[in-house]
This record gives structure tokens, C-alpha cells and sequence, in this order.
């Protein structure tokens, strides 16, 4: 099945076409959600909460803006920092404002994430774990999922130019906290 | 510029990006049955979507219901009410035809002004007359009984010679009171001339009867002017 028969499917409410596409982009979701919220029975909640947005809101969809893969990440995105602001409790995460963010140079933070030993792996996953969600998911999407500036922007309602500069702020923060966890 | 710039990113973190693989890979997994739930979620979501269909038939049957009341033309109301009139046009001429020179008799100043015998006399003799007309009214609804009576005893008499040969054999028979139809409360019917006649006599009575509460009246005043 096309995208565009898919499309055609889902906009008449076909149940052949809605299984398709739950076959087709059931996992990149659930991925996304998982990434967000961390805990499996919300996770599976706002999974539910996509799709049925995204069977509802299938007029509204526009293939000029998007593909159909990086619309659904869009509203996935949403639900879930949604969930995540409505149902969790807040979380303090690594704070990057301090000095030692700003001594780090461009050529020592690409040295440290350029380095695949694996011990760096370790240090690096274990920082992952310390930067907030909407941060770990953009890194994410960025190095996982091999997603442009343009389309994490159109993901997370944000514009390219800034996407780029938390992607940079980001970076400089595994690095501090890789250094924090040496030291 | 700046795309070129984190593509070369991309391609240089070799760490991060095999950090992030691995933590991936350590998330936890799709349940099977995730997808098979949402679609019967969904199942049980689309009776929603029949009702909405559903409002637009029943709306216009709605529409058509109400112009079928409005733009049928009535059947009996009109014919019912003309009847009605006929009925009381007829009613009306009957008594007209029955009291041709009565006194009105609504008003007193009516009862004043008409030509009814104006006789001084006492309420003694207003009371007899009274009685004197029921009297005559119940002698004459006693004849019409008799009458009616010996109709049916002579039909009841010449029935049988009109359905059977009369016989040699055939002996009279006694009539006996149960016998007799008239006897019996539901043979005992009037014919219209009798009804008519009762009619008219119980008007001429009730006319006389008022003349009488008139002149009762009159003998009342004057009594009263006297003292």
C-alpha cells in the first residue's frame, strides 16, 4: 500500500488502512513515546492517545509540509511532553549553567563524543540518562533516527536555527557530565 | 551552512551515536497485542459515528411528518360544525313554529310589555289553574296511552290471521297482561304525533304558568302600593 492510498484509507476510515498504518509506524512511535515517557503503561496510554489523534485528525494532514512518518513523530512528540507535563512529577536534571560548560572548547567536546572507546560508550549512555527528555530525544533523533534540522524543528514546533543551538548546548553537556562522572 | 555543519557532527560522534544505538536498543520493547487493543478501541468508538449518520433521516422524517399535518386539508371539522348549524337552524324553527304568538318571557320588562290577560285575580286561583293544567295535561297523556294501547291489543289480535290460515280447530285464546306488548316499559314507545302534541301542551303550560307567576307578581305590587 502507497502513502497516498494509505492517506486515502485512513481519510474514509477504513480499518485496512488504519492496521497499515499501525503496522507501518507502530514502532517510530512507540520509540518516541518510550524515549519521553519512561514508563511502559504510559507509554502504551499515550501510544493510544497518537493514534486515535492521528485517525481523527488525518484531514488536517498536509504532504507538503511533511512526510507522513515526520507528521506522526510530530504528534507523538506532543502527546508525550504533554503527558510528561500533565502527569509527572517534576524532575531536577543536570543544570548546565554552570561555569564549566562555558570553559569547554569545541575541539575538546568533539574529541570526547568522536572517541568510540568503550568506556566513553558507558560514560555517554550513563550521561544520556542525566539530560532531560525533550533533550535526549532530540540527540536522538538527531544521531538515531538521522532526522534533519529542518524536520526536529517541524517535530518539535521549533525552527532549525534553533534546534541547531540546543543540539550544540546539548553536546557541551554530555561532555560536562562525562567529566563530572571521572572526576 | 549550518546543516553541512551537523552533518559532519553526525558523522564524527561515533561514541554518542553508538551510545545512544545501544540505549536504544535497551528500551523497552512494542507489546504484541498493543496494536490489536487500539483497534478494538477503536471498534467500540465507530457506533458514534452511525448515530451522527443516522440524524439527518430522522430529521427529515421529522420535516415531512410536520407538512403532512399542515398540508392536508381537514376531513370532517368543516362538515361536523356545518351540521351543527343545520341542527340548531331546525331546532331553533321548530320552537318558532311551535310558540307562533308567545310573549317573550326572558325579561320582565318583556313580561310588562306583552298583551297577556291582565285579570287581577288572587294567588288561590293562580294556584288552581296551575293544578287545573297539570291536570289536563296528565288526562291528555292518559288518552294517548289508552290509545296506544288498544293499537297494539288489535294488532296483537289481527297478527296471527295475517301469518296462519285460520283453522277450524283453532281455538280463542285469553290474552293475559304480559300479553299485552304495551304493558311491558320497553314496548311502551310515542309516536311523533304524540311527542308533538305532549310538546305543545307542555309549552301551553309552562306559557300559563308564567302568565300566572305574573300576575301573582302584579297582585303583589299592588298589594304592597295599597299599604
Amino acid at each position: 500500500m502507497t502513502e497516498t492510498s494509505l492517506i486515502e484509507g485512513l481519510r474514509r476510515q477504513s480499518p485496512k488502512a488504519q492496521q497499515a498504518m499501525l503496522d507501518r509506524y507502530g514502532r517510530d512511535v512507540f520509540a518516541q513515546v518510550v524515549r519521553l515517557v519512561s514508563q511502559t503503561e504510559n507509554a502504551e496510554e499515550v501510544y493510544q492517545d497518537v493514534f486515535v489523534k492521528v485517525f481523527s485528525h488525518i484531514g488536517q494532514y498536509d504532504a507538503n509540509r511533511s512526510s507522513l512518518r515526520t507528521w506522526i513523530m510530530r504528534i507523538a512528540y506532543n502527546e508525550a511532553v504533554s503527558f510528561l507535563r500533565r502527569k509527572s512529577a517534576p524532575t531536577v536534571y543536570f543544570d548546565d549553567y554552570d561555569r564549566g560548560v562555558e570553559t569547554l572548547t569545541d575541539a575538546e567536546v568533539d574529541e570526547t563524543l568522536g572517541h568510540a572507546s568503550e568506556d566513553t560508550i558507558q560514560l555517554l549512555r550513563a550521561a544520556l540518562q542525566h539530560l532531560p527528555p525533550e533533550e535526549r530525544a532530540l540527540v536522538t533523533m538527531f544521531y538515531y533516527e538521522d532526522m534533519s534540522l529542518k524536520e526536529i524543528a517541524y517535530v518539535t514546533e521549533s525552527i532549525p536555527t534553533t534546534v541547531a543551538s540546543r543540539l550544540s548546548r546539548t553536546r557541551k553537556k554530555l561532555c560536562r557530565i562525562i567529566k563530572m562522572l571521572q572526576s | 551552512m549550518k546543516e553541512d555543519h551537523f552533518d559532519t557532527l553526525r558523522q564524527q560522534d561515533n561514541a554518542l551515536r553508538d551510545a545512544i544505538r545501544l540505549s536504544e536498543q535497551e528500551q523497552p520493547q512494542m507489546p504484541a497485542d498493543l496494536n490489536a487493543r487500539l483497534m478494538k478501541k477503536l471498534e467500540q468508538q465507530k457506533p458514534v459515528a452511525k448515530t451522527r449518520r443516522l440524524w439527518p433521516w430522522v430529521a427529515a422524517a421529522c420535516v415531512a411528518g410536520v407538512m403532512m399535518i399542515f398540508l392536508t386539508p381537514p376531513k370532517d371539522g368543516s362538515e361536523g360544525i356545518v351540521a351543527q348549524q343545520k341542527v340548531a337552524t331546525n331546532v331553533e324553527s321548530q320552537q318558532k313554529e311551535l310558540n307562533p304568538g308567545d310573549c317573550p318571557h326572558d325579561t320582565s320588562e318583556a313580561m310588562n310589555q306583552r298583551d297577556c290577560p291582565r285579570d287581577s285575580q288572587p294567588r288561590q286561583i293562580a294556584a288552581q289553574h296551575k293544578k287545573l293544567q297539570h291536570k289536563t295535561v296528565l288526562a291528555e297523556q292518559q288518552k294517548i296511552e289508552k290509545a296506544a294501547i288498544a293499537e297494539a291489543v288489535a294488532a296483537e289480535v289481527h297478527k296471527p290471521a295475517d301469518n296462519q290460515p285460520l283453522t277450524a280447530s283453532r281455538q280463542p285464546e285469553t290474552l293475559t297482561d304480559s300479553d299485552i306488548p304495551i304493558t311491558r316499559p320497553e314496548n311502551y314507545k310515542y309516536t311523533p304525533e304524540e311527542i308533538a302534541l305532549m310538546k305543545r301542551q307542555a309549552n301551553e303550560a309552562y306559557l300559563k304558568w308564567v302568565e300566572l307567576e305574573l300576575e301573582i307578581a302584579k297582585y303583589n305590587q299592588e298589594q304592597t302600593a295599597q299599604k
